[in-house]
């Protein structure tokens, strides 16, 4: 058991994964972007629209590096899975515009 | 290949993409998340359309609570983290750490069901039931669905534990725990959303 434990460390090297610092980064940086949002609404001083801006910002940033890193797609030999999420993210966008206009104008 | 803890030392650096299979299951479930995040859209699509119709009912800025939200927040973003050291415990064969990794995110998960539940129970309490309004209809679809999703993570999730702990880690169980890990973010992904759209931009009106 324990020479296999050190051949794993050895065959780790020389592969050498990603260490976790980088997804502590990113998830410090997901902390800080709901903050943000959080604290914009609370607030309760702050403009409509900007408030808006500011929220629809810090979620969009906040998935591209969630995607990005915890999902690996940046990562090499994503293409179709990103065509797949494209894909049903054009559907999320028209469903969206139709409801809202389709509904109300 | 038997499934002994012995095969540890062979196992290849990304067991989940050793495979064939292995690799076909990880882009059918990349489909299977482009397929959901159709189902998700329509239903902000329909919460985005109704959510101010409450008719007479109790409004978003009259019912939400940020202080939970943001302590919900904060707990699936945590388990969000907590699985991707489960997944880095994947690729350095640790299947001791994978475990108690993936032991902590259900039991986060459980922990964001539990202030759900505690939510809309109080809401219906408010007066805000199902059936109350549009606005409220619409609501608990969405997020429900959402929380629907957790409970069916948190089940998944367990079900592999036992696995893993049964059968150790090879080239059969990776690509399981590697899919479940997507689908763990794929709903904090989700939660990033809902808690914009409808909780924050609900308090703003």
């Amino acid at each position: 058991m324990a020479n296999n434990h050190s051949a794993t460390e050895e065959s780790t090297k020389r592969h050498k994964v990603e260490g976790p610092k980088k997804h502590v980064i990113s998830y410090l940086f997901s902390i800080l972007l709901t903050l943000i949002a959080f604290a914009t609404v609370m607030s309760g001083e702050l403009n409509r629209d900007f408030i808006y801006i500011v929220l629809v910002g810090t979620a969009l940033l906040q998935v591209f590096v969630q995607m990005a890193f915890w999902m690996h797609m940046k990562d090499r030999g994503h293409i179709f899975p990103i065509i797949g999420i494209l894909f049903g993210v054009f559907i999320v966008f028209t469903c969206v515009i139709m409801a809202e206009y389709w509904a109300w104008w | 290949m038997s499934a002994h803890s012995h095969v540890e030392g062979q196992l290849p650096h990304e067991p989940e993409k050793a495979t064939l299979e292995g690799r076909n299951k990880i882009l059918g479930f990349w489909l299977f998340l482009g397929g959901e995040t159709v189902l998700f859209g329509t239903l902000f699509a329909v919460f985005l359309a109704l959510r101010d119709q409450v008719l007479g009912g109790p409004t978003a800025n009259e019912l939400f609570q940020l202080p939970l939200v943001a302590a919900a927040t904060a707990i699936l973003l945590t388990s969000s983290l907590t699985s991707v050291f489960a997944i880095h415990a994947l690729h350095t064969h640790r299947v001791k750490a994978l475990i108690n990794w993936l032991i902590i995110t259900v039991v986060l998960g459980l922990g964001f069901l539990g202030l759900e539940i505690y939510e809309f129970y109080h809401y219906v309490h408010e007066g805000h039931g199902f059936t109350t309004s549009a606005f409220s209809s619409s609501f608990y679809t969405l997020v429900g669905f959402h929380g629907a999703h957790v409970a069916l993570g948190i089940v998944w999730i367990s079900l592999i534990i036992g696995q893993l702990m049964k059968n150790g880690l090879n080239t059969t169980t990776a690509p399981k725990v590697y899919v479940a890990g997507m689908y763990w973010h794929f709903i904090d992904v989700v939660w990033v959303f809902i808690f914009t759209v409808v909780y924050l931009m609900g308090k703003v009106g």
